[in-house]
């Protein structure tokens, strides 16, 4: 199983930039998502890495052999669309021998594979099938038997949960991810989906306008993020602007009226800075002091948890996530105390092209 | 000179008349087509098809003697009613040219969804209202493929309309563009005075094809439809009742009455005709003649065609491939007469062939038979979601074997159809073969020289009969075996 390493890819479309000095390494067996908005520059970088796109400039190696000149159908890295692109002309079991078949594997060989395969997808049943007789899960199986069949040790993932349902796209989820884990298959899984990315990868690249911004496990990318884009796209967060007041074991930033607490950094005193805080850390309550206070404008009952949305005045809107059993006793106009642990606040440097800018997704 | 501009004025009112006709009846008829449920839909179907699989010479004359006064040597059991050769002509022109235009709306119809109208219906619009408003606006693309291809059909013309010219009592020496040519061609070895003229009509006749497809192309996606305005009563009264019916049953009664019952009047006519012998030999040889011909140049439009199809469709952002795709497309607005004498001036002339007669036919057929495959494959393969090809090459597969195992099994039923367009056209073509050699031996020749030169009507009935039974088991034997191979699938 190859580990890969992208060098300062460029590649645009007239005046698009769909990859712009992207950098990415991928570890043997590494299960690697990358996240990020639409028109980030994921699926160019998913057929960068597949051959079907020359990159304008940039290297790509597969451990540490240069691909420039590698065709397609050589890299052993098979791509998966979103519409899994099976070959209507084909049953299952034609599908998934289109690999062995190319390949000139014996007929011996070849039986032994279909029957490997469609034992670890649970297709043995259906081999006789055509893809559109399949439902949506079947139909990714026999995707992902096709891809396994050809001999590839490279698996490259475009949106792959997309076209199912919520469901048993959460079920997917596991059953993707330990299958190419125990076949020790090195994995690209490209995703707008952040809490997919969060549940299936070892690590997860976050990119945006053709470059990987930060790359982590998912607890570091979620719980440090590097930029205040990357603290509200991995979970929501909410931001609270000013300069900051003092440095030592944590940093107080200050607007003027009010003074947060977040964790400590090297941004200077007196300079700008925004402190993220995630939607989930922030908290609400009514009979102790918090950094600020506001008035409660909106209720959303999601379930397991309510989003209460909060005006404060001058500085915008925060959100929060409380337990459902709150319900009722907090209601619309309230006015409730703003705060946070300061260890799971970051301070961020005010961004150059200021903080709207920076969370735009596009 | 008169004469010749009067025959290429009347050539394009015809050719503009006939694709008005097919526009108004053939919309309905696409309409039934694509959104109507009802027994016997298949059969209509295939009854739309049947006069493309109908060589032109022989609708020319079986059209020609069910409508026309006929000389009383000929004893046609037809309705007599026609002495305006133009009118016979437009009548003829409409027989062969609304399949295309049925064909080419009820394509885009079909694309077209129907929660759009539903959409608008709940938004309170009559059905009427929302296929005017919604629909309408969107298949211009179709409307103009349709137009062009209807257009050029009749513009290009030239067996039918002689035959047809030439059955009826006094054609008044009526002429058009195309029949110019296929007179004076012949003439040419006797008359060398008639170079010039007959350069002249080609070169007038490709300019003004040329000219006309490109503000066909321009205007129809300009111009505006009053969408923005509503009569919601008129409308609304237009949707129900007996206007919708009315409108149905005129388009299967007009396709019956001018399509079809010309298309085969030419057997009740054998049937009742006194038989006359004649000598046959030459027929067959002829007949011969015209199936090798129009072989050869199918493989040759397959073997040039899909590459060249291949290319455009999968390089439709670039300016070199959209240019490609209008060059291409050209030969099929031109006059084939005008593009076979054409043809024939430039092969003989550049001396870069051997001018063996076979090898100008089948240069000048493949000319204008080229872009039906080419246009059907291209059409095809870009339905085709590329990705299907780049899985295959990232699942090991080399380009072409991506293509033998992936995308041919996808297209291969687009290639049979245009294949079996350039054979049917081929093998039914009088315009280019005679302007490109005189004397050729093709079987539509052979009809043409029957009627007009022998007046031998009978024998030409029998021959007709015979071309259209052998075009048909063609197209059956063809259709039957894309279906077998649909099935071992």
């Amino acid at each position: 199983m190859p580990s890969i390493e992208m060098k300062g890819i460029r590649k645009s479309y007239g005046s698009i930039k769909a990859a712009d000095g992207l950098d990415l390494d991928v570890r043997n067996g590494e299960y690697l998502c990358l996240l990020g908005p639409t028109g980030a520059g994921k699926t160019t970088t998913l057929r960068v890495l597949a051959g079907l796109i020359k990159p304008d400039s940039g290297s790509i190696k597969f451990d540490g052999k240069d691909m420039a000149k590698v065709e397609p159908e050589d890299r052993r890295a098979v791509l998966l669309s979103q519409t899994y692109c099976l070959f209507p002309q084909l049953t299952v079991a034609e599908n998934i021998l289109f690999g062995p078949e190319i390949n000139r594997e014996t007929e011996e060989e070849k039986e032994r594979t279909l029957s490997d395969m469609l034992d670890m997808v649970r297709l043995t049943t259906r081999a006789d099938a055509f893809p559109r007789e399949l439902s949506g899960g079947m139909q990714q199986r026999t995707a992902l038997a096709r891809a396994l069949a050809s001999g590839a040790d490279t698996l490259l993932l475009d949106e792959p949960l997309r076209a199912l349902d919520a469901r048993l796209r959460i079920s997917l989820r596991y059953e993707l991810r330990s299958l190419a884990k125990a076949l020790g298959i090195t994995t690209v899984h490209v995703t707008h989906d952040q809490d997919e990315a969060l549940v299936m990868a070892d690590r997860i690249a976050v990119i945006r306008e053709g470059k990987i911004l930060q790359i982590g496990t998912p607890g570091e990318v979620f719980d440090y993020p590097n930029s205040p884009f990357i603290a509200n796209f991995v979970g929501q967060s909410n931001f609270f602007v000013g300069k900051v007041a003092q440095k030592r074991e944590s940093t107080r930033v200050s607007d003027g009226r009010f003074e947060v607490e977040a964790r400590a950094s090297d941004i200077e005193v007196g300079e700008e800075a925004v402190v993220g805080i995630k939607v989930g850390n922030t908290e609400i309550i009514k009979d102790q002091p918090g950094f600020f206070s506001g008035t409660v404008e909106r209720i959303l009952f999601e379930g397991r948890n309510l989003h209460v949305d909060i005006a404060v005045e001058d500085i915008g809107r925060f959100s929060a996530k409380v337990p459902s059993w709150r319900l009722g006793k907090i209601a619309m106009g309230d006015k409730v105390n703003v705060r946070w642990n300061w260890d799971k606040a970051t301070v961020f440097q005010m961004p150059e092209k200021g903080l709207q800018e920076e969370l735009k997704v596009e | 000179m008169t004469l010749i501009s009067n025959a290429i004025l009347s050539s394009f009112e015809i050719a503009a008349i006939v694709t008005l006709i097919d526009f108004l009846v053939g919309l309905p008829m696409a309409w039934i087509l694509v959104r109507k449920q009802f027994r016997g839909k298949q059969l209509l179907d295939t009854m739309i098809d049947m006069p493309l699989a109908v060589p032109t010479a022989a609708l020319g004359f079986s059209a020609a003697i069910f409508w026309a006064v006929t000389p009383a040597s000929l004893n046609s059991p037809g309705l007599d009613l026609i002495t305006s050769p133009m009118l016979l002509i437009i009548l003829l022109h409409i027989v062969f040219s609304y399949p295309y235009m049925v064909r080419s709306l009820a394509a885009i119809l079909e694309q077209i969804d129907t929660t759009y109208e539903t959409a608008g219906q709940t938004l309170g619009a009559s059905k009427f209202t929302a296929a005017r408003t919604i629909t309408l606006p969107l298949f211009r693309a179709g409307l103009v493929t349709g137009i062009i291809l209807c257009f050029a059909r009749s513009l290009s013309e030239t067996g039918g309309t002689m035959i047809a010219l030439a059955t009826m009592a006094n054609s008044q020496g009526f002429q058009t563009g195309p029949t110019i040519i296929g007179t004076w061609k012949p003439l040419l070895v006797s008359h060398p005075d008639l170079t010039a003229p007959l350069a002249f009509v080609s070169i007038l006749l490709i300019i003004f094809a040329l000219a006309l497809l490109v503000v066909l192309k321009l205007s129809v996606m300009k111009v505006k439809l009053p969408k923005g305005k509503v009569w919601p009563k008129w409308e609304r009264i237009l949707s129900r009742g007996f206007v919708p019916r009315l409108k149905d049953g005129s388009a299967t009664i007009f396709l019956v009455i001018l399509v079809l019952i010309p298309s085969f009047f030419i057997f009740s006519y054998v049937a009742t005709a006194s038989p006359t012998s004649a000598d046959w030999s030459g027929f067959w040889s002829s007949l011969a003649y015209s199936f090798v011909i129009a072989g050869v140049v199918t493989v040759i439009d397959i073997v040039l065609g899909v590459p060249l199809a291949l290319y455009i469709a999968r390089n439709r952002s670039t300016k070199f491939s959209a240019t490609l795709d209008i060059l291409v497309n050209v030969p099929l607005i031109v006059p084939t007469a005008a593009l076979g004498y054409s043809l024939g001036v430039f092969w003989t002339g550049q001396n870069l062939i051997p001018t063996v007669d076979v090898l100008l036919i089948i240069l000048a057929h493949v000319a204008f038979t080229y872009p039906l495959v080419v246009r059907n494959v291209a059409g095809a393969v870009e339905e085709i979601d590329p990705s299907y090809e780049e899985t295959a090459r990232t699942l090991g597969a080399k380009p072409i074997q991506a293509f033998r195992r992936v995308l041919y099994p996808m297209i291969k039923a687009s290639i049979l159809a245009g294949s079996i367009m350039a054979f049917t056209r081929s093998l039914g073509e009088t315009g280019a073969t005679q302007a490109v050699v005189a004397s050729a031996n093709t079987a539509p020749v052979y009809i043409v020289a029957l009627i007009s030169k022998q007046h031998a009507y009978y024998t030409a009935g029998l021959a007709c009969i015979v071309l259209i039974v052998v075009s048909f088991l063609f197209m059956l034997s063809l259709r039957y075996v894309t279906h077998r191979t649909k099935g071992a699938n």
